[in-house]
């Protein structure tokens, strides 16, 4: 058993019934069909009760986040985890085939599933499809503590990851990774959203300012300016905060004209944390 | 399924459409009470349904557009089942087979969703494209990774339509997938030479030893509903206009029959067909003095009772008007839900 069966072995113990537990333990074996078969069925036999995740070990794999997940989609991601992979064409086959035909709490298993397959690499089309799919619960589950993408994406496929997200009014800051991928080319495209939708007459969510920090060029400079220039105090904060950690020469000196904001950043009384606003999304 | 003979659309269309009943006094036949009755029906017939709820066991959503779905919602319709059919034109491979079932658990279910309506469907080759053999025995290669499903409530739609060889095997081959998977099964009647088509449907299931309980033999009417009641089988009807059952006569069989295993579906799909029929129904019903129990097992008890029989179908995911799931609204945090559709007000000249 590898450490990360071993984590997922132990939070299944804690949120399922006996009952549960010895009919995931007899589906972990057997023939392939078989193995297809308990994972498409197992709503039949195991709860969708949330996965109690307090005070267990730590995740083996970083930025994987399960708090959220529900006993059935932990314990198909435990089934996927044991389908033999000594036989790369007969394993590659039998994941296909279930994501193929699946269903959305399927999809969001095997989704949730990329960081421990076997054969990283070749799931990122698959990957890249949840990212084109308009099923909510699909993308969230590629997009949000889920590491795949930060390790496997091309900057072209992690730059429509975050701007979807955007777009659909998702929290970009459940994206593993967020930071560490932040580059030029999706801080320009960032402005011509931006530009885009004040022309419509609609907002940007303040917190994806964030993504530009380390990437100042004049043309955003002048967006930071019209946060600033507007009433809205996330919007305030957001740009207050982006040219006091900014080394681009502009941005620190725009950011003087507004010294109580300048010091409220400073004293750490305005954060970013203070933006990732829970309620956004599907409004 | 329906499949509308488009010739009879124009013969009919003319003499049947009266738009304002109370502008062509001369052409109504009724009695004043009945046109007082006809008036109000087309004036506001949810008047009638308010506090209802409905289920619709037979509905073909993939051919239907938000408008229908938001209607429906509106009408009170919590839940829908909706069978695999034939698609108006005959399929060319297994692929398209698959992406089909595979839009019913997925971007179907998600769709509806989005309306506050559960969306279960049954899963079944249709008795028209058994019969291109060869496309047939692989579609039933891939029926069991299907049948197994979340929220697949039976074997459907599947049964006679020419009454072929190769129908009559699918359909023998599909009821024993069927009870291998304790599944219900949604039969489907043939429109020409319905009455033996119908009689055959049961007798081929009974001959293979499935229940009748866990058989609906759908798009019954006056001719067939004694004998498929009598049998002990569930009998469906469905309200769409011109080639099936109408609304008024069904009120006329619910007050012959009573309500015990009847129930109501509009088998709504690409042709000319109505996602409100049930509330329709129900509302004549209302007005037409029967009762609210018999409304209620006819247009929503009964089909649930009937497809709940696969272990796929929970009442509080749907009951409260509200669609729950625990993956989307526990914890108090909405962010991974997959979330209801902003209502748009349909009379707006604005488009924001």
């Amino acid at each position: 058993m590898t450490a990360t069966q071993a984590y997922l072995a132990n939070l299944l113990e804690k949120t399922a019934t006996a009952q549960e537990w010895e009919w995931i333990q007899s589906k972990v074996q057997g023939d392939l069909k078989a193995r297809q078969i308990a994972f498409v069925a197992l709503p039949r036999f195991i709860r969708k009760v949330p996965v109690h995740t307090g005070g267990t070990m730590a995740t083996p794999i970083q930025g994987w986040e399960l708090d959220q997940w529900t006993l059935d989609r932990l314990a198909r991601v435990y089934l996927l985890s044991h389908i033999p992979n000594h036989d790369e064409t007969v394993y590659i086959n039998a994941i296909e085939m279930l994501f193929d035909t699946a269903e959305i709490n399927e999809l969001v298993a095997l989704y949730s599933a990329l960081p421990l397959l076997a054969y990283p690499e070749k799931w990122l089309f698959r990957a890249t499809e949840a990212v084109r799919s308009n099923m909510g619960v699909v993308f969230d589950a590629i997009a949000f503590g889920n590491p795949y993408p930060l390790h496997y994406f091309s900057e072209l496929a992690w730059n429509q990851l975050v701007l979807k997200c955007i777009f659909n009014d998702k929290p970009i800051h459940l994206i593993t990774g967020l930071t560490q991928r932040a580059n030029a080319k999706l801080a320009n495209t960032l402005s011509d959203f931006a530009h885009e939708r004040w022309a419509a007459g609609r907002k940007v969510p303040a917190q994806v300012w964030r993504l530009v920090q380390n990437f100042m060029n004049d043309t955003l400079l002048d967006d930071m300016r019209r946060l600033l220039q507007s009433d809205d105090t996330y919007n305030q904060t957001a740009a207050a905060l982006v040219c006091f950690h900014s080394t681009y020469a502009g941005a620190k000196e725009l950011i003087e004209s507004y010294p109580s904001l300048r010091n409220s950043v400073q004293k750490g009384q305005l954060q970013w944390k203070q933006l990732e606003v829970h309620q956004l999304c599907y409004v | 399924m329906q499949y509308l003979p488009l010739v009879r659309i124009y013969i009919l269309y003319p003499m049947c459409q009266k738009h304002h009943t109370s502008q062509h006094p001369s052409h109504f036949e009724g009695s004043a009470e009945e046109q007082q009755t006809a008036n109000q029906v087309q004036a506001n017939y949810l008047e009638y349904i308010k506090d209802f709820k409905f289920f619709d066991p037979h509905i073909h959503m993939t051919s239907r557009t938000t408008d229908d779905y938001q209607a429906m919602a509106d009408a009170g319709i919590l839940a829908i089942i909706e069978p695999a059919f034939w698609l108006g034109q005959p399929r060319t491979g297994v692929a398209t087979f698959k992406d089909y079932y595979s839009s019913l658990v997925g971007w179907e279910r998600f769709r509806s969703s989005q309306f506050g309506i559960k969306h279960y469907c049954t899963i079944g080759l249709n008795s028209r494209e058994a019969n291109n053999e060869p496309l047939a025995e692989q579609v039933m290669e891939i029926l069991p990774l299907f049948l197994y499903k979340e929220g697949v409530v039976g074997v459907g739609e599947i049964g006679y339509d020419d009454q072929t060889a190769a129908e009559d095997k699918y359909y023998r081959l599909q009821l024993e997938l069927a009870k291998e998977a304790n599944l219900p099964v949604q039969v489907h009647t043939p429109h020409r030479d319905k009455r033996k088509g119908t009689e055959r449907s049961m007798a081929v299931a009974l001959e293979h030893g499935i229940d009748p309980s866990m058989v609906i033999i759908d798009h019954n009417n006056e001719e067939t509903v004694k004998s498929v009641l009598d049998k002990g089988f569930w009998a469906a009807f469905t309200i769409y206009p011109f080639t099936k059952m109408g609304n008024e006569r069904m009120v006329e069989i619910v007050k012959q029959y009573g309500p015990e295993r009847i129930m109501i579906n509009s088998a709504a799909d690409w042709g000319i067909s109505d996602p409100l029929a049930v509330p329709k129904t129900a509302a004549l019903m209302q007005m037409k003095g029967i009762s609210a129990e018999a409304i209620r097992l006819v247009t929503y008890q009964n089909a649930i009772d009937a497809f709940a029989q696969s272990g796929q179908i929970q009442v509080e995911d749907f009951a409260s008007g509200n669609t729950i799931d625990q993956s989307k609204t526990f914890n108090g945090n909405t962010i991974l839900r997959g979330g209801q559709q902003p209502r748009v007000d349909k009379n707006s000249l604005f488009i924001r």
